[in-house]
């Protein structure tokens, strides 16, 4: 054994330690995780801003179609509101996921790569909103940066990505990232303690099957996390990651799903309008 | 839409991964195929925080001397963990209510120290500390000086996700050295800790544990233990992973270890998916 005399309580420990309520503790014990849970109240680092995620695909890709409209919606509401707006990927991150599998590369690599999507069209939509001093944040430095800016800026941009890169987790099944836009959008809400968070794609919300293709759907304004993976719904219009994460949440318990090629629902959802489908936690 | 893309796509998953979503399960099957191994031969050492570094000289320097000593024979990604100053900090973070993924950035900041301190302690044989930003060029100091050290935390910072149960950051640098284990598909991984493995309960402070020196991730599971050798989210992963399906913890305080370890010998605990 290795003796240590200044540790006479823990001969075997020759480790040098810091004082704290974890020292010598296991951090995978469950006594101590649980330990951990509720011994100050969490603080909510941005509470005014709203989260706000314009979809790759469904809106950006669109082009002029979509996004003019959606851009003078929010220059009316950057008026009023913080917002920390980002963008999804879109079918370039679709594409280059087809040609990775294709090469053998595997989910990490696949999610670095999509990251350069995302941020692209952060640099569409900023280059839009540049007039109001609203542009896309180098990803390196947004996280740190992100109440600085928001404080000097009404708004931010960045790609809704979370910064896995070739940490992403391996899918339950086949090869594409879990962990996409709305799963970034979503983390970067509940650990700032933002107001809230609205995705916004081309469908009214949730239904019961897919509606472009399913022309009786039912609507669903409002579920739970368990009720909806009770359904096991075919596809769901947001990262399935975020039935996972939801439930874990302890600062932002929902996050409401708009149809941004109606961009009015923008402005309704960020005065604390239904105006689309609301998951929540429980 | 998708104008721009509706020429021919290079396959038909192209097609159906452009058009179709990406929660639909059929579709996710159609993306299961061959993956490549990216450093196949080179082995991830992770030397704990609290259980190596945290020690000093003492159980430091034999690990680094055998590290070099292995270095003709095996290339190695070396991570580094926390420990107790990492613990410190979740302590002072904890009293005041921050969350998670500040969490996340205090633990990389103490990980990214410790892989400091062995990247001088190895610098006079060339090997080098990479930073995330850094891995595009580790291939080169692989195949060069056949090393080099990064930081154990995953770079998740404020998108760590938040715990089941707690606060403290789930995906730590077990984790973070598992992933580039998985993601590079590499030979081995190595947890360099001062148990000799995996026990039942926690060996320094309870005298009746008793050592397990294979299990699978199941019956590690199905044991339901309340302390484990390694982050629980390792287990979770290493059920979805492509290469990295086993993973061994070994004492680094007993010399010759690590190179039974990365011989491919029987030493510590293997912890593989059946």
């Amino acid at each position: 054994m290795y003796e240590d005399p200044t540790h006479p309580t823990h001969p075997a420990d020759a480790r040098h330690h810091l004082a704290s309520m974890l020292m010598r503790e296991s951090l995978i014990d469950k006594d101590v995780v649980a330990g951990t849970e509720g011994r100050a109240t969490l603080v909510r680092m941005l509470p005014e801003a709203h989260v706000v995620k314009i979809g790759g695909r469904s809106i950006v890709d669109r082009g002029a179609a979509a996004l003019p409209g959606l851009v003078t919606v929010l220059g009316d509401v950057l008026k009023t509101h913080k917002l920390i707006l980002s963008t999804g990927g879109g079918v370039r991150s679709r594409h280059v996921f087809s040609i990775g599998i294709d090469l053998g590369l595997p989910t990490g690599v696949l999610a670095q790569l999509s990251i350069a999507d995302a941020l692209g069209n952060a640099h569409i939509l900023g280059a839009l909103l540049s007039p109001l001093g609203v542009v896309a944040i180098p990803p390196e430095m947004f996280g740190h940066l992100l109440p600085l800016f928001l404080h000097s800026a009404p708004g931010v941009i960045f790609n809704g990505d979370p910064p896995y890169s070739i940490w992403e987790h391996p899918p339950e099944i086949g090869r594409i990232p879990p962990h996409r836009t709305d799963a970034g959008t979503y983390l970067i809400a509940e650990c700032f303690g933002c107001a809230n968070v609205i995705l916004v794609k081309d469908v009214d919300g949730l239904y019961d099957a897919d509606p472009k293709t399913h022309s009786n759907a039912q609507f669903i304004p409002k579920i739970s996390v368990a009720e909806l993976r009770a359904k096991n719904l075919d596809t769901l219009p947001f990262d399935e990651v975020l039935l996972d994460l939801l439930p874990r949440a302890r600062l932002v318990k929902s996050f409401q799903i708009i149809n941004g090629l109606h961009p009015e629902r923008l402005a309704q959802a960020l005065a604390g309008e239904h105006v689309g489908t609301i998951i929540h936690a429980d | 839409m998708t104008e721009a893309l509706s020429g021919d796509l290079l396959t038909e998953l192209g097609k159906n991964l452009v058009a179709g979503s990406l929660s639909d399960r059929d579709l996710m099957r159609q993306t299961i195929g061959p993956v490549e191994r990216i450093l196949p031969e080179a082995n991830v050492v992770k030397i704990g925080g609290q259980s190596m570094i945290d020690r000093g000289r003492a159980a430091v320097f034999p690990i680094l001397e055998e590290v070099v000593a292995n270095l003709p024979r095996h290339r190695m990604i070396i991570g580094t963990g926390a420990g107790t100053r990492a613990r410190h900090a979740y302590s002072v973070a904890l009293d005041l209510g921050l969350p998670t993924g500040v969490m996340s950035v205090l633990g990389t900041f103490v990980s990214m120290q410790n892989a400091r301190m062995i990247h001088y302690l190895l610098a006079r044989h060339g090997i080098p500390f990479i930073e995330p930003a850094q891995f595009p060029q580790l291939p080169l100091f692989l195949a060069e000086r056949r090393a080099a050290v990064f930081f154990g935390m995953p770079p998740y910072t404020f998108w760590q996700q938040n715990p089941a149960i707690g606060r403290i950051p789930p995906h730590r640098t077990d984790t973070g050295a598992y992933l580039v284990s998985e993601v590079f598909g590499a030979r081995s991984m190595i947890y360099v800790k001062d148990e000799d493995g995996l026990y039942t309960a926690d060996p320094k402070k309870d005298k009746n544990a008793k050592f397990i020196p294979k299990i699978t991730v199941a019956e590690l599971k199905a044991l339901d233990l309340g302390d484990l050798v390694v982050e629980r989210a390792v287990l979770d992963l290493m059920e979805r992973a492509v290469h990295m399906r086993s993973i061994r913890v070994i004492n680094g305080l007993v010399p010759g270890n690590l190179t039974r370890a990365l011989d491919g010998e029987d030493v510590g605990t293997l912890i593989s998916v059946a």
